[in-house]
């Protein structure tokens, strides 16, 4: 016990991901060949990248449930502006102008009117889900027009052989790293996540920083929705309603970003993401129903956290904070 | 007068350090016994042994007589022994009936039962208590009452008060006294750890005064007067090894002043009070808990607001300021070094060098967005080293630190900041005693480089050890000042109890 009590559960969920990888390996044929692979790792690459976004809000100490519905409606306004004759540029600055001020809404909403952080953006996701659909378009779908054509490369183009989604994952994953690392801002949002009161009383900026990491996620997942809509050519905003929001807490939790804030990086969510997309791709291949799939799912979130739980026990403190 | 409960010899350590030591304590049958004694005397600590609260390390505990074993508090409780705690231990979204038969239930809950039953019991104890009503629209006095019509219930012979009139009104108070009186005319034993001498000099029968974890006397109350208390209460024996004798000091002049609050208020808290602080010397601001002293010091450093309306005014440098966040205020060169430091002082999952180098980054020290390793290393290596922070290197994680160099990191992460006014509220709280004499050279230190220095404490040798300047904090407000070293400990002690 001595020598594993000191895998975290970063390590543990990474050697799952190998041992995986193995398996199937063995067993599938098709499973390890480099097509395969690009393939698995671009099926997961939007998952990673609003991944990112979400890990970031909860370092901070917070999480945004309305993260889907806001990718999902201001790309689809996006789309539909150009459909209306608007220029591209145009109309993707209008969009990410409107991501960006829900996110700052959001952010007053929890560091001001000190609203928790779970409820104000659950409920932002179903107003701006309803707005969206009431005031800006009318159809659930939106097709790319043709005069938006110039996104289609960041969804289906790629360069030196590697698919654009997975670059763009790269991307994301290098600047959240610098924030986090290199930028005085990005030490305050850990700071902040940390230990609210403490931030306070050494000076830091606590408020402006909470509303500051809900602009982040949004910014990030604006991008995530253009390489959405660029991969299937449109953007169906029904999403908003599906379970995509879990996976990606799933995704951030299974990668050992700890929910009571502070812990955690962006290779955390690089290897959740990872396991998530090799047991996806393995089921599939295997051919295994989509519902008995969530149902594996599941139980391996829940092995990973009990396995955490036994090998890291939560002090005293922590167990009487609880995790959100 | 028959010995009701006992405890024989009882000593209680945390983690190796003595709360209780070798203490004899009796209760009598039918008797109102006070407990005296300053913060950290020991008083909760004995209580909550004889409650079932903690377990002794040594020493038992008898019951009429007979050796009794106290595991929980519901044990003592079966046995008739009842502690009625500051914070009250009410459900306060339950009714005042539901509360007094709480654990009386078995298997369904008789709402009707209850409320009649409750009543009649509230109406025998002469309780005015709405058995219906919510406990959270109560006020403290109220609920004290069903607290204690709880313990009655419970068929309690010894009933343990912790401080009950701290939060009582007057007019709440007079209601206790009488209230106790009944309770002993019915046959009920009584300890009461107060901090108020006068209420304990008027009900008690017998009073028992603890100094340091120890005994110092028990007698008949009509033996006391104020003055024997209080000399109980502060002569020492083990803190003079520690803190040595203070008079050999020289006493440091008031420069500039720095800071002048006047009649500031908060919340009641704070109650329109006035004082200042001058640069290069340290002043010391003693009072009790719930005396408003960290409150004050907290509105001073913008990490609580004042009132808005007849909030009194805050001068520094004899320019009016009104902070909303700590941030400006750290800016204007005024820093608070929290007393709970795992709460609001340091970040656990972070390092000693990302600790002091965010002290550097929020207090403007850097004016970069960006973040140099190199120069974070410089910046913690300078301070853990000036600090004599103990540790296998600045990597550490602070959670992993000993008390004391928990509270030095806290402390390097603030002065940093480069601070003209430093307030150290308990600076040496839970700190070894090599830390302790480290940290009280560093605040020395700190006022002989011409930096304004408050030190809010309630150890008064401590105060005394390290004050050029004393002022004493009761109820919310400055009530006495003492220059230099013109105070001694009875003189402080009695202007801080009332």
């Amino acid at each position: 016990m001595q020598g594993l009590g000191r895998l975290s559960q970063e390590q543990i969920v990474f050697g799952l991901a190998l041992l995986l990888c193995a398996g199937f390996a063995v067993m599938l044929p098709g499973f390890l060949t480099t097509n395969n692979l690009l393939n698995l790792v671009r099926s997961v690459s939007i998952l990673g990248i609003l991944g990112v976004a979400m890990g970031l809000v909860v370092i901070g100490r917070g999480i945004d449930l309305s993260l889907v519905a806001l990718m999902a409606i201001s790309v689809a306004w996006t789309l539909q502006l150009v459909a209306n004759g608007m220029s591209l540029p145009q109309a993707v600055a209008l969009g990410l102008a409107f991501s960006l001020a829900v996110g700052m809404i959001n952010g007053i909403l929890i560091a001001y009117v000190e609203i928790p952080a779970i409820f104000a953006t659950l409920a932002m996701g179903i107003a701006i889900y309803g707005f969206g659909r009431y005031f800006l378009f009318t159809l659930d779908v939106i097709y790319m027009p043709e005069s938006a054509q110039a996104l289609q490369w960041i969804g289906q183009g790629s360069l030196l052989g590697i698919p654009a989604p997975i670059l763009a994952f790269i991307a994301v994953c290098a600047a959240a790293t610098l924030f986090l690392r290199w930028t005085t801002y990005g030490r305050y949002l850990r700071a902040v996540g940390d230990n609210l009161p403490a931030a306070r009383i050494t000076g830091i900026p606590a408020r402006p920083i909470i509303v500051l990491q809900y602009m982040i996620s949004s910014l990030i997942g604006f991008a995530a929705g253009l390489v959405t809509a660029g991969s299937i050519a449109s953007m169906n905003t029904r999403v908003a309603n599906s379970t995509m929001v879990y996976d990606i807490i799933l995704v951030v939790v299974l990668g050992g970003i700890g929910l009571s804030g502070g812990r955690g990086n962006v290779r955390n969510v690089v290897v959740g993401t990872l396991l998530i997309g090799v047991l996806l791709n393995g089921m599939t291949i295997m051919n295994i129903e989509y519902t008995l799939q969530n149902v594996i799912k599941g139980v391996i979130l829940l092995t990973a956290i009990v396995i955490d739980t036994i090998l890291n026990p939560r002090d005293e403190q922590t167990a009487q904070q609880g995790d959100i | 007068m028959t010995v009701l409960l006992e405890l024989r010899n009882g000593t209680k350590t945390y983690r190796g350090v003595p709360a209780v030591k070798d203490v004899t304590f009796t209760l009598e049958e039918g008797e109102v016994h006070a407990l005296l004694g300053e913060n950290g005397a020991g008083k909760s600590t004995l209580t909550k042994m004889l409650a079932g609260v903690v377990q002794p390390s040594a020493g038992e505990i008898l019951l009429d007589g007979k050796t009794v074993d106290l595991p929980t508090p519901s044990d003592a409780l079966r046995r008739g022994i009842a502690m009625v705690y500051q914070e009250t231990s009410l459900v306060p979204s339950l009714t005042v009936a539901q509360n007094i038969y709480l654990t009386d239930d078995k298997h369904f809950h008789r709402l009707r039962g209850i409320y009649i039953a409750g009543q009649q019991f509230l109406q025998s104890l002469n309780f005015h208590v709405d058995p219906t009503a919510l406990v959270s629209s109560l006020g403290a006095g109220q609920k004290q009452m069903v607290e204690i019509a709880r313990a009655v219930h419970h068929n309690a012979r010894v009933i343990i008060f912790d401080e009950p009139t701290a939060t009582l009104t007057p007019e709440e108070k007079h209601q206790f006294f009488s209230l106790v009186e009944r309770l002993r005319k019915r046959g009920v034993s009584i300890i009461f750890i107060s901090h108020a001498l006068e209420e304990a000099l008027q009900i008690s029968d017998r009073l028992t005064v603890m100094r340091d974890g120890e005994h110092v006397i028990t007698d008949r109350t009509a033996n006391f007067d104020r003055e024997k208390i209080v000399r109980a209460m502060v002569g020492r024996t083990l803190s003079d090894e520690l803190y040595g004798a203070h008079a050999e000091r020289k006493v440091r002049r008031a420069g500039e002043k720095v800071l002048s609050v006047q009649n500031l208020s908060m919340n009641n808290i704070v109650r329109n009070t006035s004082f200042s602080i001058f640069a290069g010397q340290i002043t010391g601001m003693f009072g009790l808990i719930g005396s408003g002293r960290t409150e004050a010091a907290k509105v001073i450093a913008g990490v609580m607001k004042r009132d808005f309306f007849h909030g009194g005014q805050v001068r520094l440098f004899g320019r009016p300021v009104r902070y909303r966040v700590p941030r400006p205020a750290v800016r204007d060169g005024i820093i608070y070094v929290t007393e709970d430091r795992k709460l609001e002082g340091f970040f656990e999952t972070m390092s000693i060098a990302e600790n002091i180098h965010l002290g550097a980054l929020a207090g403007g020290q850097t004016k970069s967005w960006t973040v140099s390793i190199r120069e974070m290393k410089a910046i913690a290596q300078h301070w853990s080293e000036a600090l004599s922070v103990r540790a296998l290197d600045n990597d550490t994680r602070v959670i992993e630190l000993s008390g004391g160099n928990q509270q030095k990191v806290v402390v390097a992460k603030a002065l940093v900041q480069k601070p003209r006014l430093v307030i150290f509220d308990e600076p040496t709280r839970g700190v070894d005693v090599g830390a302790i004499a480290e940290i009280h050279q560093l605040i020395n230190r700190l006022a002989d480089d011409g930096v304004a220095v408050l030190v809010i404490s309630s150890y008064l040798p401590e105060i005394l050890q390290i004050s050029d300047r004393i002022l004493v904090c009761r109820q919310g407000r400055i009530v006495e000042e003492f220059e230099g070293r013109k105070a001694d400990e009875h003189t402080i002690m009695y202007a801080a109890v009332h």
